[in-house]
């Protein structure tokens, strides 16, 4: 087997090799971090429990690189995803920064720019360049440390919040292209502030999107993150969140596939401050063969504090989807509130969905529930349906919405609640 | 209105109707009535186009149109109403809107346009009223957390919505009190005219104390083996089923 392995260490040498050009950020000290951790990580293959159901090996295999200018923002694709919702803009183009199409806010205490810009304003000082060391653990990271390209950065100081929404929509288009965005979000005391992540492709690309969002909530604050993926062609889509909470802050993220070739959704939140509030919701529909996975980490580690996490999905085709949640409530979280709960429905018969939640308590005194459910449609509750009248598309129609309903409840703009809904029902023919 | 004609169906290998004749004119009211296990559950399924059973013979003409050809949302559309005895929970799916899409349904197929919102919930408001459904039921998920007498009063709530040709109740008094008796009786009497009938399937005869059939007929094995005015379902009640099993030739 060694042989297979120095087969799959070429590729992603070879991989790493093509990807050619070096960030745009200016995160100098990162990218060179990043490059010295790839020659040292191991590359992710089935054998890695972490990677067991979502191999890379067919991104491996393509001759990406990552776009080495920005491009105009283009033409048939607007700005703003979300029809009707009004909001600041931050939007990217194969990892690039559009400064011409973006609106950002002007206000006291709000920082709000390209990350190329504040690294260049200097507002990331040296030894600040990354907050979770991902770079250093994985393959993955590393090779994003390594291109770092551009995002948003955002930060509010004590008290502010934000009046409207700040969209960061990142659109990607071409063949073969590698994007490294990097974003980070840092909300100081009591502040808050609503982020809506969009990541669009156009038809017939293909390529990677290799994402890191860094956020930090501090005491009080609260953030709330709209995420979706709507992706057209052949994209490998590697997304790392990582928040971490302060003292009775509040973080929400939605997290919604509502189309992407192959899409992996890394989220980890750590609670250090007590009193601390998490929702993290998801809903995934892949058909065709497309691939959707969402590895969540809860970490609670001081007392007091509750997280809420509810992922669902329906799996179409010969799709293949991964749920794995691990929740930990360290020795020192007395009195954590903890619930998980993942549902999925396997839609037909070539469909497949790996669901592992994974809960490690070190606490005593604590309320921890989880839950996971995979099954198909309910045939009686559809032919009640159907008795009535309503035709078999528009009875599944109302049962699935029924199914991720509460998952799409909770958006943090009624107007992306909406657009996802109806990008769902035109693809799924539930009109 | 509906004229069943030796009426063979299946679940698997197991046959249940065995030449089942019926005939039903407009605004005649059937009971059918006979033991358990003798078929009358397999008839609405059969009727309502349940796809677990298999019609190996015979033929179902409703009001001109060959029932057996159409599926369960087309024959639903067509004026047929199944009651169901076991009525489904959806949760998540809102009372609403599940008998909007119902009645839209129903519309489109008319050629009709999508029923205006005001006119919806006036219409709401007039059939809920008919069976004492308060909003709290109306509003909720399709039958979840409902009371056994609940869910019946949604289901002819339900009829009521969708006006049909024909309703069909499967043991509609099971599980039900005296007083949820009355009210879904009260609310099936009230929809009796002279365009619409009923085949009311049931077990004992004090349901047809309150919805006063003009028909009653005992299955038995599959077939129906007797027939007669409504004193019929005095005399089974009286001297139960036993006497009657065998069909008369």
């Amino acid at each position: 087997m060694a042989g297979a392995n120095d087969i799959a260490t070429q590729k992603a040498q070879d991989f790493v090799a093509g990807l050619t050009g070096s960030g745009t950020t200016g995160l100098s000290a990162l990218a060179e971090a990043g490059r010295a951790a790839l020659a040292d990580l191991p590359v992710p293959t089935r054998k890695s429990e972490r990677w067991k159901y979502s191999p890379i090996t067919a991104m491996l295999a393509s001759p990406v690189k990552v776009a080495p200018a920005p491009q105009a923002w283009p033409e048939n694709v607007p700005t703003n995803p979300v029809p009707g919702l009004d909001a600041y803009r931050v939007v990217l183009v194969n990892g690039h920064v559009v400064p011409e199409a973006c609106d950002l806010p002007v206000a006291d205490g709000v920082v709000c720019m390209a990350m190329s810009q504040a690294v260049a304003a200097g507002l990331i000082g040296a030894g600040d360049e990354d907050w979770t060391g991902y770079h250093s653990r994985e393959w993955i990271g590393a090779v994003n440390a390594a291109h770092a390209q551009d995002g948003l950065y955002l930060s509010l100081e004590s008290g502010t919040s934000l009046d409207r929404p700040v969209v960061v929509h990142h659109h990607v288009t071409g063949q073969d292209v590698a994007s490294c965005p990097r974003h980070r979000i840092l909300l100081g005391a009591n502040s808050q502030a609503e982020v809506v992540l969009w990541t669009s492709a156009a038809e017939g690309t293909s390529g990677m999107v290799n994402g890191v969002l860094e956020g930090r909530v501090g005491p009080g604050a609260r953030l709330g993150v709209d995420k979706v993926q709507h992706e057209h062609g052949v994209l490998f889509h590697l997304a790392h969140e990582h928040v971490t909470q302060d003292k009775d802050s509040t973080f929400r993220i939605h997290t919604v596939t509502v189309k992407g070739h192959w899409v992996r959704n890394e989220l980890n939140v750590l609670q250090q401050g007590s009193g601390a509030h998490t929702i993290m919701h998801g809903a995934y529909l892949p058909k065709g063969n497309e691939h959707v996975d969402n590895h969540t980490t809860m970490d609670h580690t001081v007392p007091h504090c509750t997280s809420s996490e509810l992922y669902k999905g329906i799996l179409y085709g010969t799709s293949t989807g991964v749920f794995n949640g691990k929740v930990f409530v360290r020795e020192d979280a007395q009195l954590t509130n903890a619930y998980q709960q993942n549902a999925n429905i396997v839609a037909d018969a070539g469909a497949s969905i790996n669901a592992k939640p994974e809960l490690e308590i070190y606490a005593d005194d604590v309320k921890c529930s989880h839950g996971c459910t995979v099954g198909q449609f309910d045939e009686e509750a559809l032919f009640y349906l159907k008795s009535r009248g309503i035709g078999d598309r528009a009875a599944r129609a109302l049962m699935v919405q029924a199914f991720i309903g509460d998952v799409l409840e909770g958006f943090g703009s009624e107007e992306v609640a909406t657009e996802v809904e109806e990008l769902l029902a035109a693809r799924h023919s539930w009109m | 209105m509906l004229t069943i004609n030796n009426l063979h169906a299946r679940v698997e290998d197991t046959p249940i109707l065995k030449g089942l004749n019926l005939e039903i004119g407009p605004g005649e009211v059937h009971a059918i009535m006979g033991p358990n296990g003798s078929g009358k559950s397999t008839l609405a399924s059969v009727l309502a186009g349940r796809e677990d059973y298999e019609v190996t013979a015979g033929s179902v003409d409703f009001d001109g149109t060959d029932l057996l050809e159409l599926d369960a949302s087309d024959r639903a559309r067509e004026g047929l109403f199944l009651a169901f005895q076991y009525p489904v929970e959806i949760p998540g799916v809102s009372n609403l809107n599940f008998m909007k899409a119902a009645v839209n349904a129903k519309r489109e197929h008319q050629g009709l346009e999508p029923i205006a919102a005001k006119d919806f919930l006036a219409m709401v408001k007039e059939k809920s009223a008919l069976v004492e459904l308060d909003g709290r039921l109306r509003d909720r998920s399709v039958n979840e957390g409902f009371s056994g007498g609940e869910k019946k009063r949604n289901e002819i709530f339900q009829m009521a919505m969708l006006e049909p040709k024909l309703a069909v109740l499967d043991e509609t008094d099971s599980g039900l009190d005296i007083d949820a008796l009355r009210i879904v009786s009260e609310g099936v009497n009230a929809m009796r005219n002279a365009g619409r009938s009923f085949l009311v399937i049931t077990h004992y005869q004090r349901l047809l104390d309150h919805i006063v059939p003009d028909f009653v007929h005992v299955l038995s094995d599959g077939q129906i083996v007797k027939s007669g005015p409504k004193e019929l379902a005095l005399e089974l009640e009286a001297k139960g089923y036993d006497w009657i099993k065998e069909p008369v030739a």
